[in-house]
Order: structure tokens, then sequence, then C-alpha cells
């Protein structure tokens, strides 16, 4: 840490140190988030778990009261005017999602219950038919299990084979090697695009771009991108996007995918029932074409219309707004945890976004985060549902602090003080 | 600083915690049983030398938060030389003291008192049950 801060000038240090100036769009941008305004254990609440769940602005919270006020109903299959309402409701959710990415088409966008779903539809209805005895499914060590555990099931299901890209000690994807384990026998890369547990950023488009020259599929994680940056799935060339709605300020229980509909075209259904269904005789069932191939069953309407409104509302103030402010808040908060006595941060990635894993000398994840609470500072402690990760740094488990755009340098400051607390407990 | 937050990390357990007693692996246990808490982790291993009923020595290790490390620290220290059916039951009674708000069984001397302020901090009951949890299935297997 110091040999880092000895290569710094004085001048670069205090810049470094200097928070940064919160745009006029997001100076009101917490007010419109009820639950920032509620205490914590008699304090203020810091929140800085937005990698776990971000919080929601009044107009998502609004939009599903509406819809349960004046336009319940079920979608697709009524005459009657709520369901007309409640069904223009719903794919009017699915166009903007198909906006706000850039998709071809809004049949390009699946709704699911989230990027852990989207992850499992694709193995099951895109990978399974097609992956063969010995032939692979690529992926990296800083993945989340969601996009670890469903390839293994795979694996298990088809003889199909599950390999892990190496990281390096900053958490940098070892790209080259990356690139050289695409080969004939590569099926699907399936990369997270910010890592939720140390927040690198993976240069996805060199990894789509050779996937591409060789025939090979491509799924991107954005779970923890969508938020954070302008995505576009066509510049981008990717074959899959998934994402969750409660990590981008809408509501839990829904998310979905982004899919070419050239392989949607080819897909299986991922579960059948009502709804997705051209007709069904005893003999023999057809299905529709896509998206509503794969949505079975009554969706999460209420979800995907507080989805659209989370849309809307990150639009009102602009993605790039919204990365450049969060891309100086997070490199403060590097800046000013590098600066604590007995903190180590856990990655030191190339290009960062969103999250900051750290540990303590002597007082455990779990320790920290009981004390930070204390103080109303709300972070996440344990493996993040990164293990492997964990193993590659030696660890069982960090503390995360995870900042959206309502976060500001009042928030970092707090949770430097608060680990002062736990550094006068435990030494 | 808070109360509650006084009583968790009260000085008998950070002691504890800093230097824990028994903290190794036992060579040649008959007994062994590795517990992890999936939701964040943390992994605790116990190790008993059991003759008869009788636990001839206990120890542990852990990759673990200082509340379980000092828990895992105490049960080694209470159980070893005891009657495994006692210890079941020490067990099976400190179990249930953690999780039952109301519950005050252990006499206010007791040194497993200072186990007692994970009480009101329901997250971190598990990092105290979990060592206990451990030797309940050491025994069990």
């Amino acid at each position: 840490m110091w040999q880092t801060i000895n290569k710094l000038s004085f001048r670069q240090m205090i810049e470094n140190l200097t928070p940064p100036a919160t745009p006029d769009v997001l100076k009101r941008a917490r007010d419109d988030f009820p639950i920032l305004s509620r205490t914590v254990n008699g304090k203020p609440l810091i929140y800085l778990d937005n990698a776990a769940s971000t919080q929601k602005p009044q107009s998502v919270i609004d939009s599903i009261n509406r819809y349960y006020s004046h336009e319940n109903a079920n979608i697709h299959r009524g005459v009657h005017l709520l369901s007309t309402e409640a069904t223009a409701a719903y794919e009017a959710a699915r166009k903007k999602l198909a906006q706000y990415l850039n998709a071809g088409d809004e049949s390009e966008i699946i709704f699911t219950r989230g990027a852990t779903e989207s992850v499992n539809l694709i193995a099951h209805s895109f990978l399974e038919p097609l992956i063969k005895p010995g032939e692979e499914i690529l992926i990296s060590h800083m993945e989340h299990h969601a996009n670890i555990v469903p390839w293994q099931l795979l694996a298990e299901r088809t003889g199909g084979r599950l390999r892990v890209a190496p990281i390096d000690d900053s958490g940098n994807l070892e790209l080259d090697t990356c690139l050289s384990m695409m080969g004939p026998k590569t099926k699907l890369v399936a990369i997270v695009h910010v890592s939720n547990a140390i927040g690198t950023v993976n240069p996805i488009e060199a990894i789509i771009a050779k996937a591409r020259e060789n025939g090979i599929a491509t799924l991107i994680d954005c779970a923890q991108s969508i938020q954070h940056m302008p995505l576009d799935v066509q510049s981008m060339g990717c074959d899959f996007a998934v994402f969750s709605g409660h990590k981008m300020f809408g509501p839990t229980g829904i998310g979905g995918l982004y899919g070419k509909r050239s392989l949607l075209d080819k897909m299986r259904p991922y579960q059948g029932g009502g709804d997705m269904i051209s007709h069904v005789k005893f003999d023999g069932t057809a299905f529709k074409e896509p998206p509503s191939r794969f949505e079975a069953g009554t969706p999460h309407i209420a979800g995907a219309i507080g989805l659209g409104a989370a849309l809307d509302y990150i639009e009102s103030i602009g993605r790039e707004t919204i990365c450049g402010y969060e891309s100086q808040l997070i490199e403060y908060a590097v800046n000013r945890l590098r600066s604590c006595q007995g903190v180590e941060i856990v990655g030191n990635p190339d290009h960062r976004s969103g999250a900051i894993s750290f540990i303590m000398e002597n007082a455990h994840p779990h320790d920290i985060g009981t004390i930070l609470d204390t103080e109303g500072v709300a972070i996440r402690t344990g493996h993040h549902c990164c293990e492997p990760l964990m193993n590659r740094f030696g660890i069982s488990a960090t503390a995360r602090a995870s900042i959206a755009f309502y976060n500001n340098s009042d928030d970092i400051d707090a949770l430097v003080d608060s680990l002062a607390k736990v550094r006068a407990l435990f030494g | 600083m808070r109360a509650d937050l006084q009583s968790l990390y009260r000085e008998t357990l950070l002691e504890q915690s800093r230097n824990p007693k028994n903290n190794y692996a036992i060579e040649g246990a008959n007994r062994r049983s590795e517990l992890k808490n999936p939701l964040c982790g943390d992994v605790v291993t116990i190790y008993l030398s059991v003759s008869g009923d009788r636990i001839e020595e206990a120890s542990f290790e852990a990759q673990c938060c200082s509340i379980c490390r000092a828990s895992a620290s105490m049960l080694t220290t209470r159980i070893a030389g005891s009657d495994c059916l006692c210890a079941v039951s020490l067990a099976e009674a400190l179990i249930a003291f953690l999780n039952a708000p109301e519950s005050d069984i252990f006499d206010k001397d007791d040194s497993l008192q200072a186990l007692s302020g994970v009480k009101a901090f329901t997250s971190r009951i598990r990092c105290a049950t979990l060592p206990w949890e451990a030797f309940q299935k050491a025994i069990a297997d």
C-alpha cells in the first residue's frame, strides 16, 4: 500500500482524495428513493449494498401500486379492458427494455425471474440440445455461482466440459489465455461483464470478437453492468445477455435476457404451460414464436411494469451521466479505503465498476459488517456467491461496498469513519 | 459503544477469539466433522478423541469470524473430559438458548453466557452455533 502511495505525488494524492462533484441531475435523485431517508439503528441509512440489490425510486413503487389499483388482470388472453391495458403495459415494458439495450427487435427480450433463471433458460433451451460429450463451455474464474452451477449441471447431463479462464493477482481476466482457450470444442463462452465481488470490468469486446471468429456462441452476464453503464447489445455483438431487475432499481422477481432472434427461433421451450403455445393436442403441441415460447404461465406482470418504470427513471438521469459520476465516486472510494489503516482491498483491476471488496487485518468481514450496521452503514459480507474467486485470493470472505448513482462522497466518508470503529475494537 | 454491540463483543469473547484454546487438529482423532455455513462461507472442523463414552480431547480448526472462533474455543474447552451424552445435551441446550430470545437456562456466571450477545443480532446467531452443530454432527456420524 505505502509503495503505491509513495509513487504518487502529493498533488495527485490530494486530487485522488477530492470528492467528486455531484452532477445537478443527481443532487435531488436521493429524494426520489423513500427508503434512503430512513434510519437504521438510530443512524441515517448509508446504503452501500447495491450490488446485492438496489433501492427503488418512488416512480417504480407508484407504477406497481397503479397496476394493482387500476389495471390488474391477466395478460394476452382477455377481451376485457383491464386485460387489454395490462397486456399493453407489460409489452410496453418489453419494448422499453429492447430500446434500453438497443436490441434489434423487442421479441429478442424474454422476461424471466432474473439473471439466474435467464442463464438456466439458455442452458436448457439453447446449449443442451447442441452440446456433445467432450465439448466445452468456457467461463472465467470470477463468475457468480449463477454462471457456474447451471453449466456444471448441464455438463453432468450431457458429458460436456466446463473450462475456466484464469485471472491474475489483481483480479483481471488473463485475456490471452482466455482467448487461447476458445477452440473447435468450445460451444459457448459465458462471461461476466462486471464482477459482483471485486468490480472488475471484463474486456468483453475482445472475447466476443474472438468467439464470433470461431463460431462460438456468447453469453454476457450483465447483472452488474446494466445499471452502471450504457449497453448496446448490437454493437457488443453477443448472442445472449442476462440481467436482473432488482439490481437496476426495479422490483425483485423480474429480470430477463436478450437473445438474438435467429437463435431464439431455433430454441426449444424452457417450461411448458399456458401462453407459450399456438395450439395443444394430445398427440402434440405447437409452440408460439419468441418471446412467448419462453414465457410459460402468467408472468410477473407487475414486476415487468415496475422494471419499465425503472428504465424510465434511469433514462431521465442519463446513463452517460451515471457512468461518469460513478467512475469518479468508485475511484474516490478506492483511494479513501487505500488510505485506511489496516484495510486491504481485494483485487486491483485495471477497470472497475460498482464494487470494492476489502478485508481487515484483525477483523473478519462479518464482524466488520455487524459493526458498520450499528453505524447505519449497510455493506455485504461473505463470499458474494463467488466461492471460486474467494479461493483464488486465498480467503473465505470479504467485506464489500457497492455503489449506485444515489450514493455520494459523504457515504464513502461514513464508511471509512465506521471502519475506524472496527479498528478500535479489533485492532 | 452501543450496549448491544458491547454485549456481542464482550471482552471475554474477544479474548477467546484472539487467543483461542484448542485451535489445532488432533492427529488420530476418531471423530471429525467439518461444517460450513453456506450463507457466508465460514467453515469449522471439530476434532474429537473419544474413548468409550468419554471425550478425552476436543479441538477445532476454523476459517471464521470472531464469534464463531470464540464459540469453538469455549465448546472444545467445555466438552473435553466430559461424557458424550452430557456434551450432546449441552450442545442442544446452548443452540436452543441462543435461538430463543427469552430463554435463560444458563447461570449468569456461566462462561457460555459470553455468547448470548448474538441474540440481539439475528444474522449472527449461526456464527455462534456453527461449532456446536459441527460437534453434534461429529458425535452423530
